[in-house]
């Protein structure tokens, strides 16, 4: 035992690395915050990672190669997405790393990966600017600008006599903040006027300055970005004070957590996002039904991302796999042909077909709008999908 | 070698940087002052970087080296103002009010640098230029900067107004009555403690490549108190090693997965428990230096 470690250790030493060869099983590095409050949505993610090395593993892996995921966690903070980073690069030798969790994490962290020539792809980082953060950053997570306005067209089309909207965000949450933007804008392309725009913070649960306010105005359509808690509760609150008019929830509501919050308000709230569960597709459906043997519920769209986060490197490796064998080629120069293998693919992922642009932005065919619809019991609710 | 230092190049600055941060809160402490504000001014520095090197000078390529210099001068000078503004009544306050106070005072800059625009609300500031090739080295700047820092510290403890601080800390009344002046003297550790947390701040923003609220908060202000009070906070040595030790501590324990947070609270616990004075006690500092001069001695006769 002890004899085999000197090895690699005296290597190290004396600073041995010439070019190195790919490992095998194929390494891919999945890095999300699987501790801190964040761990909330990346515990979601390590599902959806797992499910998918099990799946393509048990489907040939790359071309008969089987591949291995590494996690490593971030963490909530930014120096923890830059560790876990450098320990997938240097450490895990990685061919390409599936992660951070958030937005800014993913500001910090990708620059580190693009530094190195490693490809990135983000499973949730939706706010404006990743994609740019150079050429080897891309993302499965369609930003924002692109989802939320679905939403406000589907509330259009159950009251197109909508004249005025009251908008309400959580100041304190990155994409909140970016998401009430995109809503007020989408609002006033569709010919809405946006009488009052509400701040909160998401751990508040008090709200009624905020709904007296609005509701003075006589608003007809009325906007919330913020997380499970505060959304519920403020739309409660909402309700309980004799709004009649159509709600939409920014995708911090889009949980089943928050149904115990609001109970039976939470009725005929309608909410975009980038996945359904009843989506076509027999991928989907394979997806899906793992999902449910296991964990009894539908999968959360996080869930549905990282799977599709790992399917693209899978889907990428196996093109290049059948030019040359990716586990005779070097690393540095995998890495590289990986990335440009991604960006010119077609996928077809659980989200619907998806294609990336030059910069590595997700080109996504099909967006969904929800309603959720509580059961009489007033504690348990879904989530029905609008044609 | 090279994989050790391209693995852990980022920790080992990192580590340096949360030295200065448990430093920054250490001067104030050594007037006896339970200040939380230190990463309410690390993020006023960090911001201050950032809209300089995103808005204000525009480069292509490297960032220049005498501009990230000049942002560590501006952001511990305005840490350093603001720090004589809000430190004047703050300082009136003693012990846990004290404390209490200066987490307000980092909740309001938290909340201010969400609502304003320039600071990029809660998304923050991205795409920071870099003044250096790779995260290693930065520690051509840090460290020296942490020497400094260190030195200062050293020769504060031993100086005249360094004695007035501890006279402070150890009875404010008996230090009045001897003709300190404890307001003058409260307000010059709070207002150093400042200016280092300021210049920290603006070289993190960079180091980090993106700056948000999410820099300066309470919980942050918690983990920099634990630096003081794991490594010892009655030298400055304490706040170097306790912030080299917790800041390391979460990657050592990286292998141990899921476990490792566990393992990393079970051993705060210990320490605080086993140790309640921190790692490092100025009297064992004293035996070491004794048995330095004994070892050094016969050589010198050499």
């Amino acid at each position: 035992m002890k004899k085999q470690m000197y090895l690699p250790v005296a290597a190290v030493l004396l600073g041995i690395v010439a070019a190195q060869k790919t490992a095998t099983p194929i390494p891919i590095g999945v890095s999300v915050a699987q501790t801190s409050n964040t761990a909330l949505l990346g515990k979601e993610q390590v599902i959806g990672a797992q499910i998918a090395e099990e799946f393509y593993n048990g489907r040939g892996g790359i071309n008969g190669t089987a591949f291995k995921l590494f996690f490593e966690d971030t963490g909530g903070d930014e120096a923890g997405a830059i560790n876990a980073f450098q320990t997938q690069i240097n450490k895990n030798r990685v061919v390409a790393i599936v992660g951070p969790t958030l937005s800014q994490q993913a500001f910090a962290a990708d620059k580190i990966a693009d530094a190195a020539k490693v490809p990135v792809i983000g499973p949730s980082n939706t706010a404006r600017g990743i994609p740019q953060i150079g050429d080897f950053v891309a993302r499965v997570s369609a930003p924002v600008a692109i989802v939320a306005p679905n939403s406000v067209r589907a509330a259009l089309k159950i009251n197109p006599s909508m004249k005025k909207a009251a908008v309400f965000y959580a100041q304190n949450d990155a994409f909140a903040t970016s998401e009430t933007g995109t809503f007020q804008e989408t609002a006033k392309a569709q010919g809405l006027e946006v009488v009052t725009v509400q701040k909160f913070q998401t751990t508040d649960s008090d709200f009624t300055s905020q709904v007296s306010a609005a509701l003075a105005l006589k608003p007809d359509l009325a906007i919330v970005s913020g997380l499970a808690a505060d959304g519920g509760n403020l739309v409660k609150q909402l309700r309980i004070a004799g709004y009649k008019g159509v709600i939409i929830g920014g995708n911090g509501l889009n949980t089943a957590n928050m149904f115990p919050v609001c109970q039976q308000y939470c009725d005929g709230v309608l909410i975009a996002q980038a996945y359904a569960p009843t989506a076509p597709g027999a991928l989907n459906a394979a997806f899906r039904t793992v999902y449910k043997n296991k964990y009894r519920k539908e999968p959360p769209q996080f869930t549905a991302q990282a799977f599709t986060a790992v399917q693209v490197i899978v889907e990428a490796l196996r093109t290049l796999d059948k030019k040359s064998k990716v586990a005779d080629m070097e690393l540095a120069d995998l890495r590289i042909k990986l990335n440009a293998q991604i960006l010119i693919g077609k996928y077809n992922t659980p989200l619907g077909e998806i294609t990336f642009d030059k910069e590595g932005e997700v080109q996504q065919k099909n967006f969904y709008v929800a309603q959720i619809k509580m059961n009489p019991d007033g504690k348990t609710g879904s989530f029905e999908f609008l044609k | 070698m090279d994989t050790f230092f391209s693995t852990y190049g980022f920790l080992m600055v990192q580590m340096m940087l949360q030295a200065l941060l448990g430093l920054s809160l250490y001067f104030p402490m050594m007037a006896g002052q339970l200040s939380l504000a230190s990463p309410g001014f690390y993020a006023l520095g960090g911001y201050i970087a950032a809209v300089i090197s995103t808005k204000v000078v525009v480069t292509q390529g490297m960032y220049p080296f005498h501009l990230l210099l000049l942002e560590i001068l501006l952001g511990a000078m305005a840490s350093g103002v603001l720090a004589l503004l809000v430190g004047i009544p703050a300082l009136r306050l003693k012990g846990i009010y004290l404390a209490l106070a200066t987490i307000a005072f980092v909740e309001i800059l938290r909340v201010v640098s969400l609502n304003l625009d320039i600071t990029g609300g809660a998304v923050g500031i991205f795409g920071i230029p870099q003044p250096f090739a790779n995260p290693l080295s930065y520690a051509l700047l840090v460290l020296p900067l942490l020497i400094l820092v260190a030195w200062f510290a050293a020769r504060l403890e031993r100086s005249r107004v360094g004695r007035a601080f501890t006279a402070i800390r150890e009875d404010e009344l008996a230090a009045d009555a001897m003709g300190i002046n404890p307001t003058y003297y409260k307000v010059l550790a709070f207002v150093i403690g400042a200016m280092v947390a300021g210049g920290i701040g603006a070289i993190s923003a960079h180091f980090l490549n993106t700056w948000n609220a999410r820099q300066g908060t309470f919980d942050a202000a918690i983990n920099v108190l634990a630096y003081v009070l794991i490594g010892g906070s009655r030298t400055f040595w304490g706040a170097i090693v306790g912030g080299f030790a917790l800041t390391a501590l979460p990657e050592i324990l990286r292998p141990l997965g899921d476990l490792r947070l566990i393992v990393n609270g079970l051993l705060l616990v210990i320490g605080a428990i086993y140790l309640p004075q921190g790692l490092i006690r100025p009297a064992w500092l004293a035996a070491l230096g004794k048995r330095k001069v004994a070892l050094v001695q016969p050589k010198g006769e050499l």
